[in-house]
């Protein structure tokens, strides 16, 4: 939010027509004004951004330092390329511009883009530097472009002898795939000192690369904590389904192939079966499925198998593949009192929001031919998930009873 | 010798320190260690082992806005014998000059500081020139030594207000 008058020093040299940053050096460079001029009015409304070339017939100033998004951005339109870049009569006529703002209050700040060869030497660029110093205006360099016969080095000479106190930063930016806007956006020349500007960046990152700049979901919790909560709990929620979904198709596939019914004590007993063995025994199951359940399945095996802590989960699916096929509150059960054994927390959250989900535990039943959703003991079962995650002795005595049922 | 400058009050003038207004006080080519602030408020300039110190060459702006109109009488500046200031010159009611446009018009006054006078003695200015005086910039041009860093331990401003204005 620092109170800041900034010139922007375009290079539209010859050098600028390479494409080694796409579409072309300008294009990228004209992006990258652009955002900074958007970020730059937006951290402080009393901001004002100016413009100027240094290449062409020489020096010229597009447009003084002004507030006004609007005139800045036209006047980036129809700029030629061509010429050779005057880097130090660019810096100082923009100081000068500085020197005759209108809010004499503002900090100054000017921003270089370099990317042609430097034909100045060390001392001349320290010289200059020295006298911003003086004057104490900051000064942010971009390196793009050329980088030959030491022109890191004279501009970090120059950085140095500009920079007070960290006010002053340089990026080197090599070409490749990524847009010259987007690596500039993670840095300081965009977000400012730490503070201020950090929120526009946020936002812009979101927009540009895809919501990675640090903040989920490409928005700043600090500028709209309720958004950002509520986007991060229904990311929750949607992955908790899509898990419980490829669960269910797991135990739906797995149930169409097996026909017989097992004692319960037979569950109880492969329980406590080590998970290596559990592996052949899906492998066996997966030989005898259609290729599209063979995908589903496998899909959903491979997630449980993935996660280190729900090995429970595949136990439990070997353990439901030997259960009736109509028979599913005993699955779920069996679900229960895994969860039950293995008191673990992340994969009973997961049944517990799934199996708390009244409407589709019911449709659940309801589809199951041999279930009669008015009986009784299942209505007690569905009160019980209902309190799952407050009692687990609510769920021994639906184990106990469902045992009470298959027997 | 401390004693002796505090002491050395001009007849009359008051230490103009409780009228500067801090907000505006501004300094250019100062070091971020050793800032106008170790020269200038109370406490601070007393303290030996605090002094104001340029930066990136020996020159020093020195922008100092009061909260009324006062006249200056006479300073005080004090600063080591090798470091301290030698050329100085004082503009009266200039916004936020910059180095380039010191030589623009002419001061208000200009003084030479002898050792005498970085050990505390008052320099008297052109009285008349200070009648009316809303800000003070002062422009340390150069040093004693020649060095290429500028040391200031103290400025001390005397003069008086003009309220209540005499009727």
């Amino acid at each position: 939010m620092v109170l800041e008058a900034t010139m922007i020093c375009i290079d539209n040299s010859e050098w600028m027509r390479n494409g080694d940053y796409s579409p072309t050096r300008f294009q990228a460079q004209a992006d990258a004004v652009n955002l900074i001029c958007g970020a730059k009015t937006q951290s402080n409304p009393e901001n004002t951004v100016g413009v100027l070339t240094m290449a062409g017939k020489g020096v010229r100033v597009l447009v003084t330092p002004t507030s006004d998004l609007g005139k800045i951005l036209a006047c980036m339109h129809g700029l030629e390329i061509g010429g050779e870049m005057n880097l130090t009569a660019g810096i100082q006529v923009a100081q000068l511009a500085l020197k005759h703002r209108q809010n004499k209050k503002q900090q100054q700040r000017i921003i270089v883009f370099a990317g042609s060869p430097i034909k100045y030497d060390k001392k001349t660029l320290e010289a200059i530097g020295r006298k911003l110093k003086k004057n104490s205006v900051s000064l942010d360099i971009v390196d793009f472009g050329e980088s030959d016969d030491g022109k890191p080095e004279k501009l970090e000479a120059l950085l140095a002898a500009v920079n007070n106190n960290d006010s002053s930063h340089i990026v080197h930016v090599p070409p490749g795939p990524n847009a010259l806007s987007d690596v500039l956006i993670s840095t300081p020349v965009f977000t400012g000192d730490g503070d201020g500007g950090s929120g526009f960046a946020a936002a812009a990152a979101a927009a540009a690369a895809g919501g990675l700049s640090g903040f989920d979901f490409g928005v700043d919790p600090n500028i709209d904590p309720e958004l950002a909560l509520a986007l991060r709990v229904s990311m929750e929620e949607e992955r908790a389904r899509q898990e419980a979904a490829a669960k269910k198709a797991a135990e739906d596939a797995a149930k169409q192939e097996k026909g017989g019914e097992q004692a319960s004590s037979s569950h109880d007993a492969t329980m406590a079966e080590p998970n290596s063995s559990s592996v052949p025994a899906v492998d066996d199951k997966r030989h005898n499925l259609t290729d599209d359940e063979a995908a589903l399945l496998e899909q959903a095996l491979a997630m449980s198998m993935d996660d280190p802590k729900s090995t429970n989960v595949a136990v439990a699916d070997t353990d439901m593949s030997e259960a009736t096929a109509d028979d599913h509150e005993l699955a779920l059960a069996l679900q229960m009192s895994v969860q039950d054994n293995a008191k673990d927390s992340p994969t009973q959250s997961e049944m517990s929001k799934v199996l708390e989900d009244q409407s589709f535990v019911s449709s659940i039943l309801n589809s199951l031919p041999g279930v009669d959703p008015n009986d009784p003991s299942v209505k007690d079962l569905l009160a019980s998930l209902q309190g799952q995650s407050e009692s687990q002795q609510k769920q021994n005595e639906d184990k106990q009873e469902m045992r009470r049922i298959s027997k | 010798m401390d004693s002796a400058a505090a002491s050395a009050i001009p007849r009359g003038q008051v230490d103009l320190v409780d009228f500067v207004d801090w907000s505006g006080v501004e300094c250019l080519n100062q070091s971020t260690s050793h800032s106008l602030t170790n020269a200038l408020k109370q406490g601070y300039r007393d303290d030996v082992g605090l002094h104001l110190e340029s930066d990136a060459d020996e020159q020093l702006l020195i922008y100092i806005p009061f909260t009324q109109v006062i006249k200056l009488h006479s300073v005080v500046i004090k600063g080591p014998e090798e470091e301290g200031p030698k050329t100085v010159k004082l503009f009266t009611n200039k916004e936020h000059m910059g180095f380039s446009n010191v030589s623009d018009f002419p001061s208000s006054d200009s003084i030479a500081l002898s050792p005498d006078n970085l050990k505390g003695k008052p320099v008297n200015l052109k009285y008349v020139k200070f009648q009316n005086v809303r800000s003070l910039t002062i422009f340390i041009e150069d040093n004693q030594g020649g060095n290429d860093v500028s040391k200031v331990q103290k400025i001390v401003l005397y003069g008086t207000t003009d309220w209540p204005t005499k009727l």
